[in-house]
């Protein structure tokens, strides 16, 4: 068996996985203008919702869509209730970022206050291990990749053709010509939350099919993760999430394969560096010059 | 001119009381004394709360480790308020959160000393931070009990930190041993992760399967903050190891093993290092209880689960329910009796040197734990009570079982294997025997 090319497989499921919670993370970002740092949270809070449900009997799909409505709910409700007082007051940039770090630490530890510190694991039915040459992937991670797959087009052709996609695009460029132009920006922005949420929470649900086990901590890494893919691709950019995903979760796979695993994040941090210090505006966004 | 002379003079007179005061709360505070004898008479310290801080991570990857401790202090300080507490002084447990992170235990350590006036021994100190954290509590004269493995405290030079198990080198030592002996394995593979505490695993393990005569597989590192580990669970298939040394890295154990399992299409033995029962919940439900029984070992140090301390320990343990929501579960923790038995040897050492500051009583820790000879065996801190006003000299055989104080302060005990069971709790399968051990060890 070849562990390089047994690593390419591997790194579909990473891409996959990180490319759902990295369009959803980047789609808010862009819309709204605001770093959300309370997602890694929201993320995990999604997967607990599928392991919940998973204990009482629920399908691990259903429990997918169950993670999708509750981050949906809940990231309007941070919205709503937490970020919206705080932009009214003008409140900055970097004060923004702040009032999301807190507001994900206050859900990681009111979640640890409840799930404990101990791990837990999503007992998903992974089926019959598929072989093509040495990649080897199971069921279960195959609909994953499908899943991620119908995710990503389908947000690329709400963006395209939809009116509420054009809307999110104008308040995007500029939410004053847009408001000017008759785009209703405060219902676009609630409804990009509410999408960005539903992402977050399956992002979640597939995090934990994917990893089998977590904790309440397992966001910390994971969101750094996801903030790399979305800033390589471009802030504010979904197709540059899709592509940072890819990257992301390519490179660190082939490096613990071809070099050591200790090195996968540093290679993947790497790029990041190279990225920003080269192309600022995301390796897969046109230069406006 | 006059005034500004005036508060000049009064300025100067100020700085001047505060150095002398602060040179006199150092020459009195808590451990500045270095002597080796009791103080001639014992304080009176009734209404007075002396507290035991548990400086270990209580959120992160490592949450689990902080309650052990605090349970192990409940149970102590449960016994030792009981019996009156050393000079009338009642015992709390205060818990400070070091997050499992250098960076942030430093100044959670800070805080501690800073805010805890009444301080008198820390437990914790875990691997996560011990290398940062016990420097700073000596410097402090502060007495510490840690079951930190780490190899660096192997010839400890810190007078003020006892550790109450044995390093990480010889566990796994041991583990090699019992892979060669026991399970008949000639191709081993290691699994560590990338942090300090797991790395000092790594090299003895190495030097033990060459002394052993056996090939290593693969050696991976894993990146414990990584969320998946396919490509490091298909290297270790590739080298087709008998068996796999690996540590109970909290979380991402689970996702390993399991990706572990996917990979290779069943599981493959698995001896664990630093195993407890936190890690059931998580990998039974990743590779299923039947192969966590089957398939995964690990070693701890011998913890004596019977006797009148280990007996006394659990009614205070069981006891302190309310304190701490599901404390029977670390019954099964070594952690938790030996840090028990830390807070005891404290308490009985404050009574030997007549005062409750750490450097007064630091010297009659060893003398307790390890004994002179004639000294009469206490299994509690109210038999060590009675014993001491009788004249005696005492002797401490704890909950967790002979504690022997070398000269660097550790205390060794011979490694015993476990498994879980169906319920996830761990059951002795053998004490390794300390020959087996020895020869991997090349001592």
């Amino acid at each position: 068996m070849s562990v390089f090319i047994a690593s390419l497989g591997f790194a579909l499921v990473s891409s996959a996985v990180l490319a759902v919670a990295g369009v959803g993370f980047t789609l808010q970002f862009g819309v709204t203008d605001v770093m959300n740092l309370a997602y890694g949270a929201v993320l995990i809070l999604g997967a607990y919702v599928t392991y919940v449900l998973s204990q009482h009997g629920v399908n691990v799909w259903l429990g997918l869509v169950a993670a999708g409505v509750v981050g949906a709910v809940i990231s309007v409700a941070i919205n709503s209730y937490i970020l919206t007082p705080f932009l009214k007051r003008k409140t900055s940039h970097i004060g923004m970022v702040i009032v999301t770090l807190a507001v994900g630490l206050v859900i990681a530890n009111v979640l640890l206050a409840f799930a404990g510190p101990n791990g837990v694991a999503l007992n998903a039915d992974q089926g019959a291990t598929l072989r093509w040459g040495d990649i080897d992937l199971t069921v279960l991670q195959v609909e994953i990749i499908g899943l991620s797959i119908v995710l990503m087009i389908g947000i690329a052709l709400m963006l395209t053709y939809t009116r509420l996609g054009k809307a999110m695009r104008a308040t995007a460029a500029n939410p004053t010509l847009a408001r000017n132009c008759g785009v209703r920006t405060s219902r676009v922005i609630t409804l990009t939350w509410l999408i960005s949420g539903g992402l977050c929470g399956v992002a979640g649900a597939v995090f934990a099919m994917n990893v089998g086990a977590f904790t309440p901590a397992s966001a910390g890494t994971f969101l750094v993760v996801v903030l790399a893919a979305s800033i390589v691709g471009g802030v504010g950019r979904p197709y540059g999430a899709m592509a940072g995903a890819l990257l992301i979760g390519f490179s660190t796979e082939i490096t613990a394969a071809i070099l050591a695993p200790e090195y996968k994040y540093v290679v993947a941090f790497a790029l990041l560096f190279i990225a920003m210090a080269t192309r600022p505006q995301g390796l897969f966004v046109r230069s406006s010059a | 001119m006059l005034g500004s002379l005036r508060r000049s003079h009064a300025t100067r007179i100020t700085a001047v009381g505060i150095v002398g005061a602060a040179l006199l709360a150092a020459c009195g505070g808590t451990g500045s004394s270095s002597s080796s004898g009791p103080i001639a008479s014992p304080p009176n310290l009734s209404g007075q709360t002396l507290t035991i801080g548990d400086l270990a991570p209580f959120t992160g990857p490592d949450a689990q480790l902080g309650p052990i401790f605090l349970a192990g202090c409940y149970a102590a300080t449960r016994e030792i308020n009981a019996a009156g507490g050393p000079f009338g002084a009642k015992f709390d447990c205060k818990s400070f959160d070091t997050r499992g992170d250098p960076a942030d235990a430093v100044p959670a350590t800070r805080q501690m000393l800073a805010s805890t006036p009444n301080l008198v021994a820390v437990v914790g100190a875990t691997s996560d931070e011990a290398a940062t954290v016990v420097p700073i509590l000596n410097a402090s004269k502060m007495v510490v009990f840690a079951v930190t493995g780490q190899s660096e405290f192997d010839k400890n030079t810190f007078p003020y930190f006892y550790r109450l198990n044995p390093s990480d080198a010889a566990e796994a030592q041991a583990l090699i041993a019992y892979a060669h002996f026991e399970q008949h394995a000639t191709r081993v593979a290691l699994a560590f992760g990338n942090d300090i505490g797991s790395q000092t695993f790594v090299q003895p393990a190495i030097d033990a399967i060459k002394r052993a005569g056996m090939t290593l597989a693969s050696n991976v590192t894993l990146d414990l903050n990584a969320t998946s580990f396919r490509t490091e669970a298909a290297t270790i298939i590739q080298s087709k190891p008998d068996v796999i040394i690996s540590e109970a890295f909290g979380p991402a154990a689970a996702s390993f093993l399991s990706e572990l399992k996917q990979e290779n299409g069943k599981m493959l033995p698995v001896n664990l290092t630093s195993v407890d029962p936190t890690l059931y919940q998580g990998i039974a439900g990743a590779i299923g209880a039947a192969d966590v029984s089957q398939y995964l070992i690990g070693a701890s140090p011998k913890t004596y689960n019977s006797g009148p301390a280990y007996e006394l320990f659990k009614t205070q343990l069981l006891a302190s329910a309310s304190q701490l929501t599901g404390i029977d579960k670390f019954l099964h923790f070594h952690g938790t009796p030996r840090m028990y038995d830390g807070i005891i040897l404290s308490a009985l050492a404050m009574l030997m040197a007549n005062s409750q500051k750490p450097g007064d009583y630091l010297p009659f820790i060893k003398k307790i734990a390890n004994g002179a000879s004639g000294a009469t065996v206490v299994t509690s801190y109210t038999d060590g009570v009675a014993a001491l006003k009788a004249g005696k000299t005492i002797q401490y055989l704890g909950a967790s079982g002979p504690i022997d104080f070398n000269q660097y302060n550790n205390s060794s005990a011979p490694y015993e294997v476990d498994h879980f069971d169906a319920t996830g709790n761990l059951q002795i399968i053998q004490t390794i025997p300390p020959e087996q051990v020895a020869k991997v060890a090349g001592t």
